[in-house]
């Protein structure tokens, strides 16, 4: 069997004296397209804000690509190839379209040379030019030179993926990338993500949209209250009881007549 | 005319506040300590007292180098105290109040060590020349030069640089900054480190052109810059270059028309009108924050 590409193992995390995650687990498989869903306050983001490094976790361990990342800071994570995008879009809304794609490179830079050289001043250097590429790959149509703040909410939305590409990740965590998004874009974004996993990026998608998880995902784990309560495919998900129940309420599904 | 040495602190004071938001009152102190070290190690070798002072070139890079220190060593213990302290640096009156802790103290460091008298350094720089009437200096000349050199050099780093841009990252929105892997602490040494520097090509500017130094020769020179700085529009560098050189215009007309005393109340004077008309500064963004830097 294959090894899996990150590995979370019993991760919690409590906020004061209260308990948001516990002891969560699931493994992404290399390639996989991974959804992680549940009600509102049920702890997705707080997981991807475990994983990216944001907050510590107070106990369990993320593994990725058989290395321990749990008490890394987060520019090493993101340069060990663990990148994300941002549930409220964080752009840096004066810089270019171009600059901030290109932020998402980085941790790239080690090198102080790297970090000093002027980037403007050979047209083919191969950061700009990497840029450039991804753009075009995602098929991002905007003037590069335009302000952030100048543009449409799912142009933006775009772009952040686009960055979140920048440092060649191997696992990708986008936090509700079709929110916000027309019936249109979001079939276009269900496209592109399918590309993004194709070229053997594992990705992990926090959404409220089912049918989109439908669209994406493989494989779904679902939280409530902090709690894994289900993990399997898609289809199963709909004829899970407990996840139901916690979307539902029970009272709710009794009066409907689920059983 | 003192505008190139307004526009180059100035936009030490810029870099500051643009970037990180904090509006730093050692800055003057620092250009002082330029200014003091220099003619220091120049006419005395001191602290080694050694007979006979360092070449000029020599002294002034010493007195850069001591500049650049001394901002650092104000970086450590305001603003990354502080930020470690209370994990953010949004509580911007603290760092504020203890760079002005700072500047208080290097004043008497430097009035202890060497008297509160201006000190003429040894050697002197005058070569006028007359273009018609006009009187025009060299070395005056030479500092616009040099200061817009230094200030274009550094723009020219922020705009093109993966350094640059991490900055203006952190200027945007340091949360975020980091959230994309920027190592803000690593990174916000540098902007002391540029402020350091600039100060220090400031106060070697004053010493070229007037020759003495003394442990307050900082505090009219800071004050006007941050007029300068509000005036042409707060947390933009060209802002600060026009708002330096207005300045500096604003005193030559005044002395010349008005007489000397006149020269605070033409500056401050423009600045409070200015402000209460356009309150962004007259080459400020209409909109706060955009186009930063």
């Amino acid at each position: 069997m294959a090894v899996p590409i990150l590995q979370i193992n019993c991760i919690t995390k409590f906020f004061g004296g209260l308990k948001v995650l516990e002891d969560v687990s699931f493994d992404l498989m290399p390639g996989q397209r991974f959804g992680l869903i549940g009600p509102n306050g049920a702890g997705k983001t707080t997981v991807f804000n475990l994983l990216s490094g944001v907050y510590s976790v107070d106990s369990g361990s993320v593994i990725l690509a058989n290395q321990d990342i749990t008490n890394l800071p987060i520019r090493k994570r993101i340069g060990l190839g663990l990148s994300r995008s941002f549930q409220n879009i964080r752009l840096m809304p004066h810089l270019s379209v171009l600059e901030n794609v290109m932020m998402g490179q980085h941790c790239q830079a080690n090198r102080i040379t790297e970090m000093i050289k002027p980037i403007g001043w050979t047209k083919n250097n191969r950061w700009r030019q990497r840029a450039l590429e991804t753009i075009k790959d995602a098929g991002l149509e905007v003037d590069l030179n335009s302000t952030v703040s100048e543009l449409p909410y799912g142009v933006r939305k775009k772009i952040e993926v686009v960055r979140a590409l920048m440092s060649k990740p191997s696992v990708l965590m986008l936090d509700e990338p079709a929110a916000g998004l027309n019936p249109q874009e979001t079939i276009e974004l269900a496209g592109f993500l399918r590309g993004i996993s194709d070229s053997n990026v594992t990705l992990l998608l926090v959404e409220h949209d089912m049918n989109f998880i439908h669209a994406i995902c493989e494989k779904v784990v679902v939280l409530n209250f902090g709690l894994k309560i289900f993990e399997g495919t898609p289809k199963e998900v709909n004829r899970n009881k407990a996840v139901l129940e916690a979307y539902l309420g029970t009272s709710a599904m009794e009066s409907s007549g689920v059983t | 005319m003192l505008g190139s040495i307004y526009v180059t602190v100035a936009v030490a004071f810029t870099l500051t506040i643009g970037i990180l938001n904090f509006l730093n009152f050692t800055i003057p102190a620092i250009f002082m300590i330029t200014g003091v070290i220099a003619w220091a190690v120049a006419a005395h070798w001191l602290p080694l007292g050694v007979d006979g002072g360092l070449a000029w070139p020599l002294a002034f890079i010493i007195g850069i180098v001591a500049a650049v220190l001394a901002s650092l060593i104000v970086e450590r213990f305001t603003f990354r105290y502080l930020r470690i302290r209370h994990g953010d640096a949004t509580e911007h009156a603290i760092p504020l109040v203890s760079s002005l802790g700072f500047l208080i103290i290097f004043e008497n460091l430097v009035l202890i060590a060497f008297g509160s008298e201006a000190q003429a350094f040894p050697e002197k720089f005058k070569s006028d020349f007359y273009i018609g009437e006009i009187i025009i200096g060299l070395p005056q000349l030479m500092s616009l030069a040099i200061s817009l050199l230094v200030v274009a050099f550094l723009s020219w780093i922020l705009k093109t640089t993966n350094t640059g841009r991490a900055l203006r990252a952190i200027a945007e929105n340091p949360d975020t900054a980091s959230l994309l892997g920027v190592d803000v602490r690593r990174i916000v040494p540098l902007v002391f480190l540029f402020s350091g520097l600039l100060c220090g090509v400031a106060g070697v500017l004053f010493v070229v052109n007037y020759s003495d130094v003394s442990p307050y020769m900082g505090e009219e020179v800071g004050t006007k810059a941050i007029a300068a700085m509000v005036l042409g529009g707060l947390g933009s560098i060209w802002g600060a270059i026009a708002g330096g050189l207005l300045v500096g215009l604003l005193e030559a007309l005044s002395i010349h028309f008005f007489g000397a005393d006149t020269v605070d109340v033409a500056v401050w004077g423009t600045l409070l009108i200015v402000l209460i008309l356009k309150p962004s500064g007259l080459f400020g963004a209409s909109r706060i924050g955009k186009g930063k830097l």
